[in-house]
């Protein structure tokens, strides 16, 4: 190539695929490129012919119009059109000239030739925007597994695979002896050559010695017989979660009833270090508030360890929502020592992203109180105590009230069953735009403590009703578009839908958020009880209100949308500011900019569709 | 009829006929296009040439580049450029310009051979140039010195064009405003590295395009409306 083209070939090769192609290819490119210049205020006239071209802009504006003349999206210098390389073709848009514009284009036929070695670079040029989401969420599964983390270690790799056995007849005082000798905290218990229980030294300790057992007896009177085992082929992650719910310190691991293995919490502790099981545990022994809130403090820092151990937006959600619970668990427990037992059965409940497991730390806090229906007016007190202490014990450890005053400290949502299931049905059976608009939140719901048998009543009569509730459905859509992913990028600002510019992308609202409100849909009118985002995206797949193609492209969309917003905190978190949820397209990598971009498109489509659906008559 | 006679074509057909054998009649015996012709139909190339000096009859043609434009598209495939080994040295004024050494200039082709090639290239097509002064003179007595005759080309000066526009405005403007680089700053063309051959003739090419943008209404003008 003539030296001269040089910064023709420089600009090239900062447009997004082809950045990293080698210079030889990139010269061959220019070689079939020609120039055109457009007008402001032109409709670009494609080739006659039909053929395919693909577009560079070097200078200048274009908008993208849909036949009806909505904006579908603007392109500046940089930017690239591949819509009419596509396999898939299908052009249902008109290009016009915004700003004088520069125009570099090619045929998509020569790119094809040219690019033949180079596959990403080409096929990114040739596949819909569907199609590209799909690909990148693929390989980056395939990075992570290669990551050395918790979720892609599996069990059987970092369990002790020698366990310290003893047989059912043995004497409290003989198993001391071979866990003293072995140096170990646990003992399985064998019968018949079958694990039937766990001794562990807490077990000695509280159950034997305080509990003055002598120590003569057989282990089988303090034992644990509810023997919880997993399999070796989960993940540590997933094993390290079981063991944080369950609230046990050692998991033995059976596969086929054969005893392979054995993993304790000190295990995960000494590979995570400061991790979220210390941080857990630490809660439930806190005494007071300020303890609780000292603790709490350290999540930040936790989720930037889990970021850098290659945790994913949904993992890092779960352990940090696992967190909130446990603290929200221990306040209520600090609030019982102080009020006295409660008067009647109750659960505290949890809404919104607590409830669907997507918090993020900051995260503000949204929750409910169920009571009993025998409750008297004489219990009034003791439940706006619990409410107002545990309410205000989360704001002290960073759960900052929640701006609508959904909390359990507001009188209206701290009711008996009989007049949460009287909401419930009201909401469903007549529905009103601006209630639904408050309600949307309990629609994801989850039982934090107490009687959770009070909800789950009340839910079981909501999701037999939501299904068949076309208005309802009709009046939480309409709700739920408002608000929008945006267009795209033009330049380093965000274009959102009349054509304006925002300085920086609203992760939350432009983009996780939309797929939430999505995912409920589908399942409050397939009327299925799971709360979380992916549950209910996976549980609904392949149902009347979502193909299974769709579903699957939505939770890549959710999935990515999410890591990018993990990532972006844990920056923030780096260098010692608040995690928000903005970020500036100058931090986005053309890289992210194009999948963010199909994310979108992913998001608009499915959006359209359901106002289709249940468009208002 | 009288475009017949003293027209480009009238003159290319009169040199013809009198034009020694070799690369000058082979260019000559390539009509040009027809005035009439829309300009989205004519073939242009356009180019730039980096000289030693400004006066043709003392200085030399030091470089060629130049790039052809058909149905108002650059093609980037046609881009040429080619360094000549001028005689003697260059001169430092001149070398602080166009940044071409004695050393990178005595690797280039001679200016026979270059000249040759570059008729070939204009052969049926129309010139276009920025400022067409230059280019004009040095290439029509290069072709003196080598077969004993000028040629004729038809031209289209972005400078004049511009130059053109201007005029027609009440607004006043300086001669720096006709300047390659402000016109193009004016369309918001991007920035090329100035004075060489080829970057400048591509300069001229997109210049070009966007200038006719402007003239350009229902239909593309003709090209006898943009000719010198």
């Amino acid at each position: 190539m003539e030296i001269e083209l040089q910064e023709i070939a420089d600009f090239v090769s900062t447009v997004h695929p082809f950045e990293n192609l080698p210079q030889a290819i990139i010269e061959q490119l220019i070689k079939k490129m020609t120039i055109r210049y457009v007008r402001r205020g032109t409709a670009l006239a494609l080739e006659p012919d039909n053929e395919g071209r693909l577009y560079l802009l070097r200078k200048g504006a274009v908008i993208l119009l849909s036949q009806q003349k909505k904006l579908l999206g603007k392109l500046g210098e940089g930017d690239i059109c591949t819509a009419f390389c596509q396999l898939q073709k299908k052009i249902e848009f008109s290009i016009h000239v915004d700003e004088d514009t520069l125009l570099y284009s090619i045929s998509c036929q020569v790119l094809s030739t040219i690019l033949q070695n180079h596959p990403e670079e080409l096929s990114y040029l040739q596949e819909t925007s569907t199609q590209r989401l799909n690909r990148k969420m693929k390989t980056m599964e395939e990075k992570n597994n290669l990551a050395l983390s918790l979720m892609q270690t599996s069990l059987s790799n970092v369990m002790h695979p020698t366990v310290i056995t003893a047989e059912i007849n043995i004497s409290i005082h003989d198993a001391a002896i071979v866990m003293a000798n072995k140096n170990v905290s646990s003992l399985i218990i064998l019968q018949d050559g079958q694990a039937v229980g766990i001794l562990t030294d807490k077990d000695i300790t509280k159950r034997c010695v305080a509990g003055n057992v002598p120590v003569s007896n057989p282990v089988e009177h303090i034992m644990t017989a509810r023997l919880i085992s997993v399999s070796g082929d989960i993940s540590a992650f997933d094993a390290m979660m079981i063991m944080t719910r369950q609230h046990i310190r050692h998991l033995p691991i059976i596969d086929n009833q054969q005893l392979n293995g054995i993993i304790s919490i000190s295990d995960f502790l000494r590979m995570e270090g400061r991790n979220s099981i210390y941080i857990t545990n630490a809660i439930k022994k806190a005494d007071s508030i300020e303890e609780i809130q000292e603790y709490c403090q350290t999540i930040p820092q936790l989720q930037l360890q889990l970021v850098n151990m290659g945790a994913t937006a949904d993992h890092l959600a779960k352990i940090i929502t696992a967190i909130s619970t446990t603290v929200t668990r221990r306040l209520i427990e600090l609030a019982e020592i102080k009020l006295g037992a409660a008067p009647v059965p109750y659960a505290w409940l949890a809404a919104g992203s607590h409830a669907r497991r997507e918090q993020s730390s900051h995260s503000d806090q949204d929750n409910a109180l169920i009571i009993s229906d025998q409750t008297s007016q004489e219990d009034t007190q003791w439940f706006t105590a619990l409410a107002q202490f545990v309410c205000d014990g989360l704001n002290q450890c960073g759960y900052v009230y929640c701006p609508g005053e959904v909390m359990a400290s507001n009188i209206k949502w701290r009711q008996p069953a009989k007049k949460w299931t009287e909401y419930f049905t009201n909401w469903i059976t007549t529905p009103s735009p601006k209630a639904l608009m408050y309600s949307s939140i309990f629609f994801d719901l989850r039982c934090i403590s107490g009687d959770c048998r009070l909800i789950d009543d009340v839910r079981q009569k909501m999701l037999k009703l939501s299904p068949n509730n076309n208005l309802f459905l009709a009046h939480l859509t309409f709700n739920a578009l408002k608000l929008k992913p945006p267009l795209g990028f033009f330049r380093d600002f965000v274009l959102i839908h009349d054509g304006k510019h925002n300085d920086t992308l609203d992760l939350k609202h432009n983009g996780l958020a939309p797929i939430v409100d999505l995912a409920r849909i589908y399942a409050l009118a397939e009327g299925i009880e799971e709360v979380s985002t992916i549950e209910r995206l996976k549980k609904v797949s392949g149902s009347q209100s979502l193909s299974r193609e769709s579903a699957d492209n939505l939770l890549d969309a959710f999935e990515f949308i999410g890591n990018l917003r993990v990532k972006h905190q844990a920056q923030q978190i780096n260098i010692g500011i608040n995690a928000d949820n903005f970020m500036a397209p100058v931090e986005i990598s053309k890289l992210e900019r194009s999948h963010l971009k199909d994310s979108f498109k992913v998001i608009q489509n499915l959006q359209t569709y359901v106002e289709k659906r249940y468009a208002l008559a | 009829m009288f475009s017949q006679w003293f027209g480009y074509e009238a003159k290319r057909k009169r040199l013809l006929a009198k034009a020694p054998p070799g690369p000058l009649k082979e260019y000559l015996s390539v009509p040009f296009p027809d005035p009439a012709t829309r300009l989205n139909q004519t073939p242009i190339l356009a180019l730039d040439f980096e000289t030693t000096g400004l006066d043709a009859k003392t200085d030399q043609i030091l470089s060629v580049g130049h790039i052809t434009i058909e149905s108002f598209e650059i093609l980037l495939a046609s881009a040429y450029h080619q360094i000549i080994c001028t005689r003697g040295d260059l001169k430092e004024e001149s070398v602080v310009i166009h940044q071409i050494t004695d050393d990178t200039k005595s690797s280039g082709q001679g200016a026979e051979e270059v000249i040759e090639k570059l008729l070939q290239a204009m052969a049926g097509k129309v010139i276009l140039v920025h400022f067409a002064q230059i280019e004009k003179n040095f290439l029509q007595y290069t072709c003196k010195k080598l077969y004993g005759m000028a040629p004729v080309f038809p031209i289209i000066d972005t400078l004049v064009l511009a130059r053109k526009r201007l005029d027609q405005r009440t607004a006043l403007y300086s001669p720096n405003d006709l300047r390659l680089f402000n016109l193009r700053e004016n369309f918001q063309l991007p920035r090329y590295r100035a004075h060489n051959a080829l970057s400048d003739a591509l300069a001229t090419a997109e210049l070009f395009l966007a200038e006719i943008e402007l003239k350009q209404q229902m239909k593309s003008p003709r090209l006898k409306s943009v000719i010198l």
